[in-house]
C-alpha cells in the first residue's frame, strides 16, 4: 500500500513538473490569432463543503454572464464555453480542478477558486502553465504576489477598510474605539491588521484590543471589559457566525445602540442579519459592491439574476459576474485565445465599465475601484450615508 | 476594575451550567469507575432534542427543556447498554440490541429511498427495544469478563463519534440556532453597571434547583442509597439483593438528563448549536471533576464555579489567548498539590 501510493505520488509530481511546460508550448503554437469557435474558460468554485454558502452564487452569476456575452455577440463569431469544477472547499480539490482544466480542457483562463486558502495551493499550477487566473473572491494578502499570471477583481481588506473608517468617522465623529478580533484565523487577523493601520493613519485612539478563538461561543468577558472602557465605537473582525454571537451578546450586556459596531469582510454576508436577528441592526461594514449601487449595468444584472435564479445576487455573485466580463474584454482586446496574449491584454485594462464600477488593474494586478460602506437596516444591507 | 461585578456574573452563570454537566460526569465515575467521554455527545444531543421540539413540534421552550432532559437521559441509558454493559457482562439481549442498532444506523444514514428508510429505522428501533428487554431480563450473562480499565474509555470515544456523525447527518455541520424571540432579551439591572439577562437567570436558577434535587436523591432516597452501595461494592450490593443493572440504568439516566439540561441551557444562552459543541465543554468538564475530586458531586459543583470564574476573569484581566492555559494550569496545580482533588476522598467513602 505504502509503496503504491508513493509510486502514484511520484508519477503525479513528474506530471506536475514536466507536462504543463510541454503542453502549453504545443497548444500556443496551434492557436491562431483569429477569434472563432468555442473559447474554453475554467471556473473553480466551492460548491460543496464549508464554503458552499458562497460557491453557488458565483456559479450562477458566471453562467449568467457567459450566456449574456455569447448572446450579445461581444466576441464576434467566438463563444465562451464556461467549464465549472467543484473544489469541495479544499486545497486538494482546487489543485485537482486546476490540473483537469488546464490539461484536459485546455482552458485559456481560470476564474476562482472561491477561497484564498485554495488559491494559494492551486494558483502556482496555472502560473507554471502560463494560464491567467482571475480570482473573484480572494481577499487575503499574498494572492497576486504568486506570479504575473494571477489577477483579482475582489478588493482586499487593506483597500476597503480605510474608506470604511473614513466615512464612519465623518458621520459619527468617534475618537476612541475598542477592537475585538479572532487571532487564530488568517482572514480575521488580516482584517484586524487592515483596521489597525487605517485607525493609526487617521489618528483614532485604540482603547483596547481583545481577541478570541475560532468556534468560541462566549464573548461576554471581552465585551464586558470593552463596555467598561466606554469606547465611541467597536471594531470587530470576525466570521459571520462569531460576528452574530458578538452582536447579540454586546446588546444583551447593555452596550447601547449609540455605540456603532463596525465589522470587517466577515460581516459582509446576508447571514449576519439572519443569525443575529434584531441585534444585527446598525452593523456597518465596508464592501466592494452593494445591490443598490448605480454602477453601469448593475440594475440590469440584479434583475436578470433575480429572474433566472429567483433570488437576489450577493457581492460574491457580482464579483464573479464582473470577472467574466473582464475576461471577455481581455479576450476581445487581445483578439486571440492565446493565454499569454489574454494575460497581457488583461494587465492593461483601465476604467472598464463593470457592475463593480469603473474598473482598472494596477501595476500589481490588484483591482482598483471605489468601495462602498453599508449598514444593516431592517435586516437588509443598505448604503451607509 | 469597575466592570468586576459584571464579570463575576458572567463567571457565575457559566459555572452553574458547567456544574450541571460535571455532576452527571462525576456521578457515573463514582458508581462505575468509568469515565464516560460520550457525556459531551449526550450534552449536544440534549440541545438538539430541544431544538427539534421547538422547531419541528412548535413546543414552547418550557416543555422542550424537560423533554430534552428525558431524551438525553434515555440516550445515556442506551449508551450504557451499547458501549459499557457488554464490557461488564455480555448477554444475548445485548447482541440483539447491537444488531438492532446497526439496522437503525443503516436506516438513518444509508442512502435509501424514503419508504425503505423509514421501514429500516422503525424495524431497527423495534429490534433494539426487544434486545433491551431481553438484556434486562436475562439473569445469566453469556460471559462475564474482566476488561482492561481503558476499554470503556475507548468505547465511549467510539460512541462519541457515532453520535456526532449522526447529528451531522441530520442537522448538517453548520451552526443551527433557536428561532429568535423564544426568550425575552431585555436584561435586568443588578447594579447600575452590571446586567443579567433572563436566560442567565434561568440557567442559574435551574442549575441550583437541579443540584438540590440531585443531592436529595443521592442522600435521602432508597435509590440514592442503592447507588451509593454499588459505588462502594457492586458485588456486595448484588448479594444484598439490589437490582444492580436497574440502578446503573438510573444512574446513567440522571447523568444524561443533567448533561442534556446543560446542553439546552448553554445552547439557548449562546444560541449556537453544532454537532461538535460537546468537545469544548467536555474538556472543561473533565478538568472540573478532577479538580473537584473524582466521584465527588459537591466537589464537582464547587470546582465548576471555580473554573467558570477563572475562564472569565483570565480573559477579563489577563489575556483572552491564555484562557484555557489558566484552566489547565489550575488542573496541574491541583494534581501536584492534592492528586485526589480538592474534595477527593478515598474510594470507600465516595459518592
Amino acid at each position: 500500500m505504502k509503496t503504491r501510493s508513493f509510486l502514484f505520488l511520484t508519477i503525479l509530481m513528474v506530471l506536475f513538473g514536466a507536462y504543463p511546460v510541454f503542453d502549453s508550448s504545443v497548444a500556443n503554437a496551434a492557436q491562431t490569432n483569429t477569434l472563432s469557435g468555442e473559447i474554453p474558460i475554467g471556473a473553480v468554485w466551492s460548491l460543496t463543503g464549508d464554503a458552499a454558502v458562497y460557491g453557488p452564487s458565483q456559479k450562477n452569476a458566471s453562467e449568467l454572464a457567459a450566456e449574456q456575452i455569447n448572446k450579445s455577440g461581444m466576441l464576434g463569431a467566438a463563444k465562451i464555453k464556461l467549464i465549472t469544477e467543484d473544489d469541495r472547499s479544499t486545497k486538494e480539490g482546487a489543485i485537482t480542478a486546476f490540473d483537469k482544466l488546464i490539461k484536459e480542457y485546455k482552458v485559456v483562463a481560470i476564474l476562482g477558486p472561491t477561497l484564498s486558502n485554495s488559491a494559494k495551493a492551486a494558483d502556482p499550477i496555472a502560473q507554471a502553465a502560463k494560464v491567467p487566473v482571475l480570482a473573484v473572491s480572494n481577499t487575503a494578502g499574498g494572492i497576486v504576489e504568486m506570479g504575473d499570471f494571477i489577477f483579482r477583481d475582489s478588493l482586499p481588506e487593506m483597500l476597503v477598510q480605510p474608506n470604511t473608517i473614513k466615512q464612519t468617522k465623518n458621520k459619527f465623529g468617534y475618537k476612541k474605539v475598542a477592537i475585538l478580533y479572532g487571532n487564530d484565523d488568517v482572514f480575521t487577523k488580516g482584517g484586524y491588521d487592515a483596521f489597525k493601520k487605517a485607525l493609526d493613519d487617521q489618528g483614532i485612539k485604540i482603547l483596547a484590543t481583545e481577541t478570541f478563538n475560532k468556534k468560541d461561543s462566549d464573548f461576554s468577558a471581552q465585551l464586558t471589559k470593552i463596555k467598561g472602557l466606554k469606547p465611541d465605537a467597536i471594531i470587530v473582525s470576525a466570521l459571520a457566525e462569531e460576528a452574530a454571537s458578538i452582536m447579540s451578546q454586546a446588546r444583551q450586556l447593555g452596550i447601547p445602540a449609540s455605540v456603532p459596531i463596525i465589522g470587517g469582510n466577515g460581516f459582509n454576508s446576508p447571514k449576519l442579519a439572519q443569525l443575529a436577528g434584531p441585534a444585527a441592526e446598525g452593523a456597518i461594514t465596508g464592501a466592494a459592491w452593494l445591490i443598490t449601487n448605480d454602477t453601469p449595468g448593475n440594475k440590469a444584472f440584479v434583475e436578470a439574476y433575480h429572474k433566472k435564479y429567483g433570488a437576489n445576487p450577493d457581492q460574491f455573485a457580482a464579483q464573479a459576474y464582473a470577472g467574466v466580463y473582464i475576461l471577455a474584454d481581455a479576450i476581445k482586446t487581445a483578439g486571440s485565445s492565446n493565454p499569454v496574449a489574454i494575460r497581457d491584454a488583461m494587465a492593461k485594462i483601465k476604467n472598464l465599465d463593470t457592475v463593480l464600477g469603473k474598473f482598472s488593474f494596477d501595476s500589481r494586478r490588484e483591482p482598483v475601484h471605489a468601495p462602498v460602506v453599508q449598514i444593516i437596516k431592517n435586516g437588509q444591507f443598505v448604503l451607509f450615508k | 476594575m469597575s466592570d468586576l461585578p459584571q464579570q463575576l456574573i458572567n463567571g457565575l452563570w457559566q459555572g452553574a451550567a458547567l456544574a450541571l454537566f460535571a455532576m452527571g460526569y462525576t456521578l457515573v465515575f463514582g458508581v462505575l469507575d468509568i469515565i464516560n467521554l460520550a457525556q459531551g455527545a449526550t450534552y449536544m444531543w440534549g440541545a438538539f432534542f430541544a431544538f427539534l421540539c421547538v422547531t419541528k413540534l412548535n413546543w414552547p421552550i418550557w416543555y422542550a427543556i424537560p423533554a430534552a432532559m428525558v431524551g438525553a437521559g434515555f440516550l445515556a441509558v442506551l449508551l450504557d447498554r451499547l458501549a459499557f454493559k457488554p464490557l461488564r457482562s455480555l448477554t444475548s439481549g445485548g447482541l440483539v440490541l447491537w444488531a438492532g442498532f446497526i439496522v437503525f444506523l443503516l436506516g438513518a444514514v444509508g442512502n435509501l429511498s424514503q419508504d425503505i428508510k423509514w421501514v429500516t429505522i422503525v424495524s431497527g428501533a423495534l429490534i433494539m427495544l426487544g434486545g433491551f428487554v431481553l438484556d434486562y431480563r436475562s439473569g445469566k450473562p453469556l460471559r462475564t469478563r474482566e476488561v482492561p480499565h481503558l476499554a470503556p474509555i475507548i468505547s465511549s470515544i467510539g460512541a462519541t463519534f457515532i453520535l456526532v456523525s449522526l447529528a451531522i447527518s441530520q442537522f448538517g455541520a453548520q451552526v443551527s440556532r433557536f428561532p429568535p424571540n423564544l426568550f425575552p432579551v431585555k436584561p435586568y439591572n443588578v447594579t447600575a453597571e452590571a446586567v443579567i439577562s433572563p436566560i442567565q437567570v434561568l440557567v442559574l436558577g435551574l442549575s441550583l434547583g437541579l443540584m438540590i434535587i440531585l443531592s436529595f436523591l443521592i442522600n435521602r432516597t432508597q435509590m440514592g442509597r442503592a447507588i451509593r452501595a454499588i459505588a462502594w461494592s457492586e458485588r456486595t450490593s448484588r448479594l444484598l439483593g439490589i437490582n444492580v443493572d436497574y440502578v446503573i440504568a438510573q444512574t446513567f439516566f440522571i447523568s444524561g438528563a443533567l448533561a442534556g439540561a446543560a446542553g439546552v441551557l448553554l445552547g439557548l444562552a449562546f444560541n449556537r448549536l453544532e454537532p461538535n459543541m460537546g468537545g469544548e465543554v467536555e474538556l472543561a468538564g473533565l478538568t472540573v471533576i478532577i479538580v473537584g475530586g473524582m466521584g465527588s458531586i459537591g466537589g464537582a459543583a464547587i470546582a465548576a464555579f471555580l473554573v467558570g470564574m477563572i475562564r472569565v476573569l483570565s480573559v477579563a484581566y489577563i489575556d483572552s489567548s491564555f484562557r484555557d492555559a489558566f484552566v489547565f494550569g489550575l488542573l496541574i496545580l491541583v494534581l501536584l498539590l492534592r492528586p485526589s482533588g480538592i474534595f477527593g476522598r478515598s474510594k470507600t467513602v465516595r459518592a
